[in-house]
């Protein structure tokens, strides 16, 4: 353009001015990542964290906005002749559904958009988003308690049975609980998990609560089984992010493997 | 009575993964009713069809109209009610007993064990994606027709 042509010398104060304006557009591309990371880690779609981050930026306001999510990363590179092009990449991981908090992000990316929040106003509502409580822990203890005994119901377990899955529900979350502070592979926890409700089903059919092992342990499966993953990774694909997808799929393929081989090895093991 | 059971089960093992999903307590009985109404499609589809893929993607197209519906009125992300209400179609069961077979080295019975999980998975999510699609077409025609006017100002 005709304007670099015409700089004899650097113009000191325009030059400061664009500095500015990029530590400022870098500043707010950095909270779009982290609202888009969260995003994701609260259960998000693909689709719906691509969507949102480039309204974000085309909010601030850009003069385009390339946005690249698969479910462990983000690519974001915004382009305007006030600051020229800058990108930020993130590496995503440690994925658990909290509906709560999406709602709650989406409602704040929807008033980033509005009203054209400034990059820390956005940090803060992100800080009050993540802070926001979740069910306390003797609500999730009932929770595992209620999912295990209704699917043992619901695949056509005797109400014995039921009490037995749900029990040994409880039992998992504890361990669930402790597994998860040691920050240990998402297999190795699968493993250990399902091979204790393995055993625990055996032995509760030998001591006399319970009638089927196998009734017993699909209610403890259900919990443990990546059934949802594998459904939406389908949605994924058929959505048009292939390999979000396919990476999900091998995940949800492989966490089932290792469940049916830690149920399998308590079987054997009895 | 077999279905009065499962209805009922079905809606509680809903609530059991919307507790999971921490979704909140006004939505919670919201996202849960859509399990049993997703159940009951299929049970219903029962009467038309002996094949498990129709029933799926009936009950997924029912209970993704009834998520989009319920996320507009309750204004929050139709994802909410729509993972919670699959929960009674997802074949996590059918997905165990696939690796079941393959650890145990049948072959046979874990292959077809597989495409039936694999014909469950598809007809849910393609289900999901019509009613989803359709939605998100009228929504941007909307924001198209509003958009409009805006565009000539600028």
């Amino acid at each position: 353009m005709d304007n670099t042509a015409s700089l004899p010398a650097p113009d000191k104060a325009a030059q400061h001015q664009r500095f500015e304006e990029i530590e400022k557009a870098n500043a707010y591309l950095y909270q779009a990542l982290e609202l888009g990371q969260y995003m994701l880690q609260c259960g998000g779609e693909v689709s719906r964290v691509e969507d949102s981050i480039r309204r974000i930026c085309a909010a601030f306001p850009v003069e385009r906005a390339d946005v690249f999510t698969i479910t462990s990363s983000i690519v974001v590179t915004i382009y305007a002749p006030r600051f020229g092009a800058i990108t930020q990449t993130r590496r995503v991981s440690g994925m658990q559904y909290d509906l709560h908090r999406l709602e709650l992000v989406n409602q704040l990316s929807r008033r980033i958009c509005q009203e054209h929040l400034e990059a820390d106003e956005i940090a803060r509502g992100l800080e009050a988003i993540r802070r926001t409580p979740q069910y306390s822990f003797p609500v999730q203890l009932f929770t595992y308690a209620l999912i295990s005994s209704s699917f043992c119901l619901f695949f056509g377990g005797s109400v014995l049975d039921a009490a037995a899955s749900a029990v040994i529900g409880v039992v998992l979350k504890f361990l669930d609980r402790s597994i998860r502070a040691t920050d240990a592979n998402a297999f190795l926890s699968s493993l250990l998990c399902s091979l204790l409700g393995g055993l625990l089903a055996g032995l509760a059919v030998t001591v006399g609560l319970g009638d089927s092992v196998d009734m017993i342990s699909i209610g403890n499966i259900m919990l443990l089984i990546p059934g949802v993953a594998l459904t939406n990774s389908l949605r994924d694909m058929f959505s048009g992010n292939t390999i979000s997808g396919l990476m999900r799929f091998i995940e949800a393929i492989l966490l089932a493997l290792t469940i049916a081989f830690g149920f399998a090895l308590a079987g054997a093991l009895f | 009575m077999d279905y009065v059971m499962q209805l009922v089960t079905a809606f509680l093992g809903s609530l059991g993964f919307a507790l999971l999903f921490h979704v909140r307590r006004e939505k919670l009985l919201l996202a849960s009713l859509g399990g049993l109404l997703a159940w009951g499609v299929y049970l219903l589809m029962g009467y038309f069809s002996v094949l498990d893929a129709p029933r799926y993607f009936a009950a997924a197209v029912v209970l993704t109209v009834y998520g989009e519906i319920m996320a507009r009125l309750a204004r929050c992300p139709a994802t909410l009610f729509i993972v919670t209400a699959a929960i009674p179609l997802i074949p996590g069961g059918s997905l165990y007993q696939t690796m079941s077979y393959f650890m145990a080295q049948d072959n046979a019975a874990a292959a077809a064990q597989g495409f039936y999980t694999l014909v469950l998975a598809v007809s849910l999510a393609v289900g999901m994606l019509f009613p989803t699609s359709i939605f998100h077409l009228l929504r941007q025609l909307r924001h198209y027709r509003a958009g409009q006017i805006k565009h000539r100002h600028s």
